[in-house]
């Protein structure tokens, strides 16, 4: 079995080192390494090694041993213009949005941090922040990773703060209130109010029953019975109208729907066994189940508390696609540039992108020639050439040079606010599955009534004095404990179970919704392939007839592009004989060698400086020319790199009699060889997020239940949609936010078992339905022959739920 | 047995300040953080004793105050 979280890296194996802080491996040849507490660690990028140094520098080396998950890979450090970008957050204007001023001057203030995975992250951030002078208090929270401050802005700036932050490789943003997030925190205290309360009330009933039921078997005299079943009345009756509220609530919502739910029996049940105790108590006879009552709205409110809990914690649930956006843009005033925040600019502004911004607005471009990636959009990993007139949209990555952009509207008019709408939409159109749960309550539901009636009729014309008593037995009996447990204890220990293996559940209902779906359709991009290419054919076509001579000259040129495809090059060696490499944005890259012109890149830059190039092959590689002045050398052919694991989990689907898709933006032909060699059931290619949506939706509209796997912004809508949705390593936040399972570390293999724990986790649950049933098929007849005290009630209903509980628990100790 | 008409009354009264504390600990934000509380209270002396040691070597502080 794999151990449960490696976040030491195991540097003795002889496999590729991973980062010591990321846990991403480290590329052969590439020294970062920094030492932390006396020894010196990996790492992969300058990025994890300025964070690290700093961690380590500071004293607080320790962090490393505490965490208990790997941290992100932060940004590259760009340490002083960073700092100025934060410098927006200054302005009184933006700061008072986020923060408010104390009596004495300083400030308090909320901010949203990236990147927090575990306690230690808590502690690092807040001991680092709380040496800071002028800083006073810092708490962050770590289930809503939500950062408070108090500071004096005389002597610490909150651009300042910004930068501290992002310096330990956190991502830091003004907090936001979002109404999902403000009603998931009052759901959570109004929970735990109702748990508590019942615990509490348990305990005092639990006390008098025991005396009650010791009176029963000895004798008790009239008054002192009497007396205790009063003083139970009172406290059963505070905690049915506190906390056992939500039941009777969802139940009459329900009904009202026409719909029979698990919380209908339940609600039955607690409500016809307080009020027939309640009648016994004040007519002074016939038996009472004050602890039943209360025990088993303890128990249900424990067991979904701890379910929702698992599923909530570290959710995302708030993502917007507006937090993807910069909050500082440079603006024209006049003759100069200023840093204005984006949420005040409308159409008709001048912006300036520099190389690595994130497109802030929708705009086109006015000056200067670039390249934007736009795979959060199109789902193609190579960057797309714009120039003036051409439309740039927000959320999309300036990879080329500085270009000036004019605005052509706010944000909510932005192609991104649309795809966050479409978002939206999805999760009201969601199909709603019946829980298991459900649809076993309006079958027992219907039988349990059925009984009650029968009984009652029975004994009517028998004894009609012990009609009503023995027909409430029936009720109480069949108090559906056992039953509404059973799923969420189970789901609760599958989710504590996958989390150890590095899957984390949001999704309500989405386990049992795995476990039933039998089309899984896949998004490419970064999710089958890795998003990094490589080196497939090289075809040599001038005097160099040596490939490693070739590709070291196109290395050397490649180490200077900023461009996906260069990365492909990293691994060969270069030759230091080229020199005046500069890469041309949007085509390839140009320099000289022993006096002559080179050039890599495309067709036609390439066909400029060597009019004899050929076409490229027929295969279906991305072809890219390697040329000197007057001789084309070479047709390199590149593919995208398929995770190793992705062949070996739809052979394993496929062999399951599982439909398995591939839907993907990219239009090129390599992507319909890629859904082939990986032998899916169809592929389509070029497909935008609406052309995706549309296709889950039409496999719903069949009666299929879909599972959705990917992890780009452009998936975001189609896994909101689908019955069970799976965002697979390094996703998007806004995607992580959308799906029900989010696989840490892109190791596909994890989908494989996910859907085998779903399976498991739907057997224990009907495992523990037939015993609930089975106990019911013994309890209702025995009741109905009126052979029930009220203490043997109270023991079985207690074994019962026991039972299932433990039965569910066996879950979480299974081996992956 | 006379004694159970004080007795119980006063247990009810416990109850009921027993209930009111817990919910004014939930309302005040007490448990809102269940993760970083159970870790911080296994960590908290060593938390106590790095922190009491970065100021003595005067490492931390003095750096930080630079701007």
């Amino acid at each position: 079995m794999n151990s449960p979280l490696r976040y030491t890296p195991d540097t003795s194996a002889l496999e590729a080192q991973q980062c010591f802080h990321c846990g991403e491996a480290v590329r052969p040849g590439d020294d970062f390494a920094v030492e932390i507490e006396g020894q010196l660690q990996p790492m992969c990028c300058p990025g994890c090694r300025a964070v690290a140094s700093l961690i380590a520098g500071s004293g607080m080396g320790r962090f490393y041993t505490q965490r208990t998950s790997f941290n992100e890979r932060p940004a590259e450090p760009v340490a002083d213009e960073n700092q100025r970008e934060f410098k927006v957050y200054d302005d009184p204007a933006l700061l008072d949005r986020f923060s408010s001023v104390l009596a004495d001057g300083r400030r308090e203030a909320r901010l949203l941090i990236g990147g927090v995975t575990c306690a230690a992250c808590t502690w690092l951030i807040e001991s680092s922040l709380l040496r800071a002078a002028g800083i006073d208090g810092a708490s962050l929270n770590l289930a809503q990773s939500r950062l408070d401050l108090s500071f004096d802005p005389q002597k610490i700036p909150i651009s300042e703060i910004f930068a501290r932050i992002q310096a330990l490789g956190y991502r830091a943003q003004p907090w936001h209130s979002s109404a999902q997030r403000d009603q998931m925190q009052s759901e959570y205290r109004r929970d735990l109010r109702r748990l508590a309360v019942a615990g509490i009330g348990m305990m005092q009933v639990g006390m008098f029953a025991i005396a009650l039921h010791a009176g029963d078997l000895q004798g008790i005299a009239r008054e002192y019975e009497q007396l205790l079943r009063a003083v139970s009345l009172l406290v059963t009756a505070f905690v049915v109208w506190f906390s056992a509220r939500g039941f009777f609530e969802a139940a009459w919502r329900h009904l009202r729907q026409r719909t029979l739910v698990m919380d209908l029996p339940v609600a039955l049940a607690i409500g016809l066994a307080f009020g027939a105790s309640a009648w016994a108590t004040l007519a002074q006879r016939g038996e009472v189940y004050f602890d039943s009552v209360v025990m088993f709205t303890f128990l249900l409110l424990l067991a979904r508390f701890v379910e929702k809990r698992l599923r909530l914690r570290d959710s995302l649930a708030w993502q917007d696609a507006e937090l993807t956006l910069p909050d500082a843009v440079r603006v024209r005033a006049g003759d100069d540039w200023e840093l204005r925040p984006r949420s005040g600019i409308g159409a008709g502004e001048r912006l300036m992108l520099r190389s690595g911004d994130t497109v802030p607005l929708d705009g086109q471009v006015v000056a200067g020639e670039s390249a934007v990636r736009e795979d959060s959009f199109s789902g193609e990993s190579l960057p797309r050439r714009v120039g003036p007139g051409d439309s740039v949209f927000a959320g999309t990555l300036n990879e080329g040079a500085s270009i000036e952009i004019e605005s052509t509207g706010s944000y909510a008019e932005s192609r991104l606010a649309a795809l966050q709408r479409s978002i939206n939409s999805a999760r009201l159109a969601k199909p709603a599955l019946a829980s298991l749960a459900d649809r076993v309550a309006s079958v027992f539901i219907s039988v349990v009534l059925l009984a009650t009636a029968i009984t009652a009729l029975v004994w009517w014309q028998i004894d009609a004095e012990r009609a009503l008593w023995v027909a409430l037995s029936v009720l109480v009996i069949s108090c559906p404990c056992a039953l509404s447990l059973a799923t969420p204890a189970s789901l609760a220990n599958s989710a504590a179970m996958l989390r150890r293996l590095g899957v984390i559940v949001y999704g309500e209902n989405a386990l049992e919704s795995l476990a039933a779906s039998r089309d899984f359709v896949f998004d490419k991009t970064g999710t089958l392939t890795t998003g990094a290419f490589r080196i497939e054919q090289t075809v040599k076509l001038g005097s160099i007839s040596d490939r490693s001579e070739l590709l070291a000259l196109a290395a050397e040129l490649q180490r200077h592009a900023n461009h996906p495809i260069a990365s492909a090059f990293s691994a060969f060696e270069t030759r230091a004989d080229i020199d005046g490499v500069h890469p041309v944005v949007g085509a390839g890259v140009e320099g000289y060698w022993q006096g002559r012109r080179l050039r890599i890149g495309s067709e036609n830059f390439c066909r400029e400086l060597a009019p004899d190039l050929p076409a490229h092959p027929e295969t279906p590689l991305l072809w890219i020319a390697l040329v000197a002045e007057g001789e084309a050398l070479a047709w390199i052919g590149m593919v995208d790199e398929v995770r190793s694991e992705a062949e070996a989990l739809i052979r394993h689907l496929g062999s399951q009699n599982l439909r398995c898709e591939l839907l993907t933006g990219d239009s090129s032909e390599r992507a319909r060889a890629l859904g082939a060699d990986l032998a899916f059931d169809r592929v389509a290619i070029g497909q935008s997020p609406e052309d995706k949506l549309q296709r889950v939706v039409e496999l719903q509209a069949a009666g299929a239940v879909v599972t959705m796997i990917g992890d780009g912004l452009n998936d975001a809508p189609v896994l909101q949609r689908a019955d069970a949705s799976i965002a697979v390593a390094g996703a998007t936040d806004l995607a992580r936010a959308q799906a029900d399972f989010v696989i840490e570390r892109g190791d596909l293999e994890q989908i494989a078992r996910l859907q085998r724990c779903a399976r498991r986790t739907r057997a224990v649950i009907l495992q523990n339905f037939s015993w609930a049933i089975a106990y019911n098929l013994i309890g209702i007849p025995a009741a109905a022959m009126g052979w029930i005290p009220p203490w043997a009630a109270a023991l079985g209903m207690s074994a019962s739920s026991l039972l299932v509980v433990a039965n569910a628990a066996r879950l979480r100790y299974e081996r992956g | 047995m006379e004694s159970l008409y004080l007795l119980i009354p006063v247990a009810l009264v416990f109850c009921a300040v027993a209930i009111r504390l817990l919910l004014w600990a939930i309302d005040s934000g007490q448990y809102e953080d269940l993760d970083k509380e159970s870790w911080r209270i296994l960590n908290d002396e060593e938390d106590a004793e790095s922190t009491r040691r970065a100021v003595r070597s005067g490492s931390g502080s003095t750096e930080d105050e630079a701007p």
